[in-house]
């Protein structure tokens, strides 16, 4: 009972979301009329907050609890504090959005946090039952999310389409993890690991098998080559706060779950803190061609849209291509460096496709016509934009230059992947091109008609909330990969 | 008979149960362009690897582990279920039709 209590403490911050929750359920039933207010934001920012708290409380020592199936380590702590931001930022963002009716932002708060808990147990979990619970809890809440606009066909055409990939890529990944229970005998990621490096190389048809199967349902969760399909169609359909979100949260779940099993499962830990891959078990050869190939089709995609959620979409596979870059070394730099462009790109992501959302609810639209002259009569939103895009780009000066410096470093100084640091170079290039096109329209195109709009004060203070630790990122960046570097070297 | 009898209490026969499963499953996936059909194919990806959770626990690891995860996909694929079959229920509304093709209006 002790032992019960114990580890029910260290998953704290999941029980206080979940409170919260309950609490969302009982208040609305009480008083129906607070549904349509600010109330259930308020209180999902609230459960952030608290929840951000407790895992600073709980975080203090790296431990496995309940059998080992949860791990509590800095790379759960840091991934905690990711998702509950993310939550935070998007419950605040959907609750100034026409997109998400007032009737119904009750229930946005109550998938919002169920999905946070789905995000928070893929990061901490260390057994593949728990991974299989997490990620199926994001996916089955988001094609609930993505159709919320129930009268809309797009809306509900996007959460079809998701649906259908989701459910075949994630019955292939649990497919894998059979073949993985069967080969070797255990779900726990430890015990996989030491069968693995027990075989010594001797590596048969049925693990490349079941590496592909799981391989599936990963890459569909961060949206990277082969799985990608999805991802324009549906972050197009959805509510675009709704995008905003599945474009960070969901993600850095599955880069969560991603990270851990190839460094604790397919690699083993070296004396100076970097990793080495099992024998037999290479796959960072892999990752180069997959980070590559996920690179080129974003980027290339991007480049004839004139949607500019789609161009946003596009992007941000293109973005996943760039991280997984920082695997291939399998060192402690490029690790750090994937985890200080996660928290780069959740700033410049969400606002990107913040701006977006403001714009399609005073024009009704999205397309890049929409933009037009947008930055002369909202001056803020403009720069706003600007800044979001410049470090999606990676111009100096910006976090998103500083966070692909990290990475594209790491690759030319293990020496091995020369021709992928390249092409990242090359494909940063060519997306200037696309990006480039959204600013064009909203600072160069005059508009058609001179009219005079207000960007909210709500919306003000959040774009420039986010605007500014996109610029400090850029400038002063040492507290944030010295928090990295500690992030990692607790890892379990 | 005999053979048959010794096939069905060994791990292979449940492994090649599953193997079968899960290719139907693939085939129904990918030629289906009804939504249930392609639910039905899911449903047998799932079923087949809860077969092999089973099979595995009870002739290699004699862990009661394997038959959990077999029951917790059960439960998953109901929840799946109960989901898409609201989604499917609501495209149907909005567009009177529940073929996978026509699912056409967000594209390139």
């Amino acid at each position: 009972m002790g032992e019960t209590l114990h580890n029910v403490m260290l998953l704290a911050p999941e029980v206080c979301i979940t409170l919260f929750l309950c609490l969302l359920f009982i208040v609305d039933g009480l008083f129906p009329s607070l549904r349509s207010n600010r109330f259930p934001m308020i209180l999902t920012v609230v459960a952030c907050i608290a929840s951000m708290i407790l895992t600073a409380k709980v975080g203090k020592t790296p431990a496995a609890y309940f059998g080992g199936m949860v791990v509590n380590d800095g790379f759960t702590t840091f991934f905690r504090y990711l998702f509950f931001f993310t939550a935070a930022v998007s419950s605040y963002v959907a609750f100034g959005s026409k997109e998400v009716e007032a009737k119904s932002r009750i229930e946005f708060s109550l998938l919002l946090l169920c999905v946070t808990v789905g995000m928070s147990l893929m990061a901490s979990a260390s057994n593949l039952l728990v991974l299989y619970m997490g990620i199926e809890m994001v996916s089955i809440i988001s094609f609930v999310m993505a159709g919320f606009r129930r009268d809309n066909l797009r809306s509900n055409e996007a959460s079809f389409k998701y649906l259908v990939f989701g459910g075949v890529a994630s019955a292939l990944m649990i497919y894998g993890f059979s073949l993985i229970y069967g080969l070797t005998g255990s779900l726990n990621y430890s015990q996989i690991a030491a069968s693995l490096i027990a075989a010594q190389g001797n590596v048969g048809l049925i693990t490349w098998l079941a590496l592909v199967l799981i391989y599936s349902g990963l890459a569909y969760k961060i949206s990277a080559f082969p799985m990608h399909f999805w991802a324009p169609d549906v972050y197009e359909g959805a509510p675009t706060p709704i995008t905003a979100f599945f474009s960070v949260g969901p993600k850095a779940a599955g880069f969560a779950a991603l990270l851990r099993i190839l460094l604790t499962v397919f690699a083993v830990k070296t004396g100076d803190g970097n990793w080495k891959a099992v024998e037999g078990l290479s796959l960072t050869s892999i990752i180069a061609v997959i980070s590559a190939a996920t690179m080129i089709v974003g980027n290339l995609s991007a480049l004839g849209q004139t949607n500019v959620k789609r161009i946003l979409a596009y992007s941000s596979i293109a973005h996943v291509g760039y991280m997984l870059m920082g695997l291939v070394t399998l060192d402690r730099s490029g690790i750090t460096a994937i985890i200080f462009y996660l928290i780069a790109y959740c700033a410049m992501n969400i606002g990107a496709f913040w701006v977006v959302g403001v714009v399609s609810n005073i024009r009704g639209r999205e397309d890049l016509e929409a933009f037009r002259g947008i930055g002369w009569s909202m001056p803020v939103l403009g720069t706003c934009m600007a800044i979001f895009i410049f470090s999606l780009t990676g111009i100096p000066m910006f976090s998103g230059f500083i966070g692909k410096f990290l990475i594209f470093g790491s690759v030319i100084k293990s020496g091995g992947f020369l021709w992928l640091a390249l092409l990242g170079v090359l494909n940063s290039v060519v997306s200037l091109y696309y990006y480039v096109k959204i600013l064009k329209s909203m600072w160069l195109d005059k508009p058609e008609t001179e009219e005079s709009l207000r960007l909210p004060f709500y919306h003000a203070v959040g774009l420039v909330g986010l605007a500014i630790p996109t610029i400090v990122l850029g400038l002063y960046f040492t507290p944030i990969l010295e928090f990295a570097e500690k992030t990692l070297a607790t890892l379990l | 008979m005999n053979h048959l009898l010794s096939f069905s209490s060994s791990l292979q026969g449940y492994l090649a149960v599953g193997a079968i499963l899960f290719a139907l499953g693939i085939f129904c996936v990918l030629t289906r362009k009804n939504a249930i059909g392609i639910l039905l194919g899911i449903e047998l990806i799932l079923n087949a690897a809860g077969i092999n959770f089973v099979a595995f626990s009870k002739f290699r690891t004699g862990l009661i582990d394997g038959q959990i995860v077999a029951l917790f996909i059960m439960l998953i694929a109901a929840a799946e279920a109960a989901v898409a079959l609201a989604v499917i229920l609501r495209f149907y509304r909005l567009k009177q039709t529940i073929d996978a093709d026509e699912a056409s209006i967000l594209r390139n």
